[in-house]
């Protein structure tokens, strides 16, 4: 019992991550605003929509901005609380934009004491006749976006735009890739073993730990396409190649090349020859899976982060909050998906010494 | 040294093992031919989007009919002979070479045989070269390691097509892509970055397979 521990610590690290990751409540944020362009001159009232936000309880007045840069914002004349998650924003756009372009975007930026400060990137478009950037400096009304509230709701995931709840996801599909990584890599180690020493034990795990990575892969896969369905698009289709994301069509070469393993093993009676054979195929996937996963995409545009010019995971896709669950949740992944595997071997060996027993 | 002078004379015996036979070349050719006189007798009119996919595929049905047949077409006890004489290593590195030899000189004539009955699509003579060149390198390589192993079993023809088309998929996607630029089908902006890919995948398949190869021939 005392050596089991790690399987303890497996499924307490998974409840973990399936409490926290489920439950703890998503930042404030905005979902949407309507109108969403305007005209220059104009004076109009923008209705936004919060979410998760209360500012009919917000105890300092709500201030709100259309950002154009870092240093430049426009604030709001009037903020009418109409409820909870909807307030009227009144702007007094300036006749004209100090840009030298005819439309131009802006970010809305929220901020009260109960919900700290929410922002919602290209929010509103203004379009202007003429463009005249030095009479449209002389005009701007400059307001500092300053004293900005901090999230005063506790530990909250942050609320992204097209996420929203779905960023919980990145618990379950990134962190169940991650583990497949790992038990492809350790199916690798086990094939070298079999070609070093010979043993068919090492065999046995190699494809124990290769059909566990599969199945990891495919709950990836499967994850992967209602996270599609929900931020790409609900008629996004995973088995049209063409306008599929080339990650995902990736995966399921990889998970192919992974099938074909199998075939490769059921081709031969002999357990000695089928083990060379399928370490050596085995070996030789793997080094082909790599360019496949890692180098292929991020050449290539795809939807995905960390690919086509995206950031990869870290710099901006994780808060510190998502990294207390994300992390555990890699490891836990891991460490149930090499339970797993070492069930697997165990009971194929049992059922091999078994045969081997009934066939004296 | 002495790997690259067994590498050559392995290749001068495939070579004129194939001179002597003309089994393999001209089999091909007869395949390449009717797929090519079908393409064209169905299609009235081939665009040359309808050209740059039908002739990677033909070429593709065609390499894996070149190469299957590598480790199957001399027969056991004469393969024995061979590995008691020479490196293992140089045996697949010759395998390989050969194999690229063929399947350039494959791609070359199915390009001619396409250029006659079907018309020629290729805008960029230069790029198009370069191109199959690249693609002969990438596919003989996977499909001649895979056709080692496919080799050892009784039904290799099948298990070489299961085995081999999803770790050739990458290669062929970049290929089809490399070509459309050379038929003006798309404008390019990452040439350098496809060619980077598949130079990376080649040499990454050409170690892997010198490395696994010495473990695969014991038997």
């Amino acid at each position: 019992m005392k050596k089991d521990w790690w399987k303890a610590l497996g499924v307490l690290i998974l409840l973990y991550t399936f409490t926290a990751g489920l439950l703890l409540p998503l930042k404030p944020g905005i979902v949407g605003v309507n109108p969403s362009t305007a005209r220059t001159g104009d004076t109009i009232i923008i209705k936004a929509r919060g979410y998760n936000s209360s500012f009919a309880k917000a105890k300092t007045p709500i201030r709100a901005w259309l950002k154009l840069d870092k240093d430049r914002a426009l604030a709001a004349r009037e903020v009418k609380i109409k409820s909870d998650t909807e307030l009227e924003l009144a702007f007094d756009i300036p006749p004209f934009l100090p840009v030298d372009q005819r439309a131009q975007d802006f970010t809305l930026i929220i901020d009260n004491d109960a919900d700290g400060h929410s922002v919602l990137p290209s929010a509103v478009i203004i379009t202007q006749d003429s463009i005249q950037p030095e009479r449209g400096a002389q005009v701007w009304n400059n307001s500092q976006v300053l004293n900005l509230h901090s999230n005063p709701k506790g530990i909250t995931f942050p609320f992204r735009n097209i996420l929203a709840e779905t960023i919980r996801n990145t618990y379950f599909h990134v962190a169940l890739w991650f583990a497949m990584v790992f038990l492809f890599m350790a199916a690798v180690f086990h094939s070298i073993r079999y070609l070093l020493y010979g043993n068919l034990l090492s065999d046995n795990k190699a494809a124990s730990y290769t059909s566990v990575g599969i199945i990891f892969g495919l709950l990836g896969l499967i994850t992967g396409i209602i996270w599609a369905r929900n931020t790409w698009g609900a008629d996004y289709k995973f088995w049209n190649l063409r306008e599929v994301d080339v990650k995902q069509a990736m995966t399921m070469v990889a998970l192919t090349v992974y099938l074909a393993y199998f075939v490769l093993r059921l081709a031969f009676e002999d357990p000695e020859r089928k083990g060379r054979l399928s370490a050596v195929y085995n070996i030789f996937a793997f080094s082909a899976l790599i360019p496949l996963i890692y180098v292929v995409p991020r050449l290539t545009d795809s939807l995905h982060p960390g690919s086509g010019g995206n950031p990869a995971l870290g710099g901006e896709d994780l808060d510190n909050t998502m990294r207390l669950i994300f992390y555990p949740a890699i490891i836990g992944w891991t460490i149930v998906g090499f339970w797993m595997g070492q069930l697997l071997w165990r009971l194929n060996n049992v059922q091999n010494q078994w045969l081997d027993k009934t066939e004296e | 040294m002495g790997l690259l002078k067994e590498t050559l004379a392995l290749m001068r015996k495939d070579l004129l093992l194939e001179w002597r036979g003309r089994y393999a070349l001209s089999g091909i050719l007869l395949y390449v031919f009717s797929t090519v006189f079908i393409v064209y007798t169905s299609f009235e009119e081939l665009g040359p989007q309808a050209w740059n996919t039908l002739f990677w595929i033909v070429l593709l049905f065609a390499a894996i009919n070149a190469i299957v047949k590598s480790f199957i077409q001399e027969n056991s006890s004469r393969q024995l002979y061979y590995y008691s004489l020479a490196n293992p290593m140089a045996i697949i590195f010759s395998k390989i070479l050969y194999n690229i030899g063929l399947l350039f000189l494959v791609s070359l004539l199915t390009w001619a045989c396409f250029s006659l009955m079907a018309g020629n699509a290729v805008k960029d003579l230069n790029r198009f070269i370069l191109v199959l060149f690249l693609g002969s390198v990438g596919l003989s390589i996977t499909f001649t390691f895979v056709a080692a192993i496919a080799g050892k079993a009784d039904q290799s023809a099948t298990l070489m097509a299961v085995l081999s088309f999803p770790l050739v998929l990458p290669i062929l996607l970049t290929l089809t892509h490399l070509s459309a630029t050379a038929l003006r089908l798309e404008q390019t902006t990452s040439l350098d970055k496809d060619i980077a890919i598949l130079v990376a995948i080649d040499l990454i398949s050409m170690g892997m397979a010198l490395l696994l190869y010495p473990f695969l021939w014991r038997e």
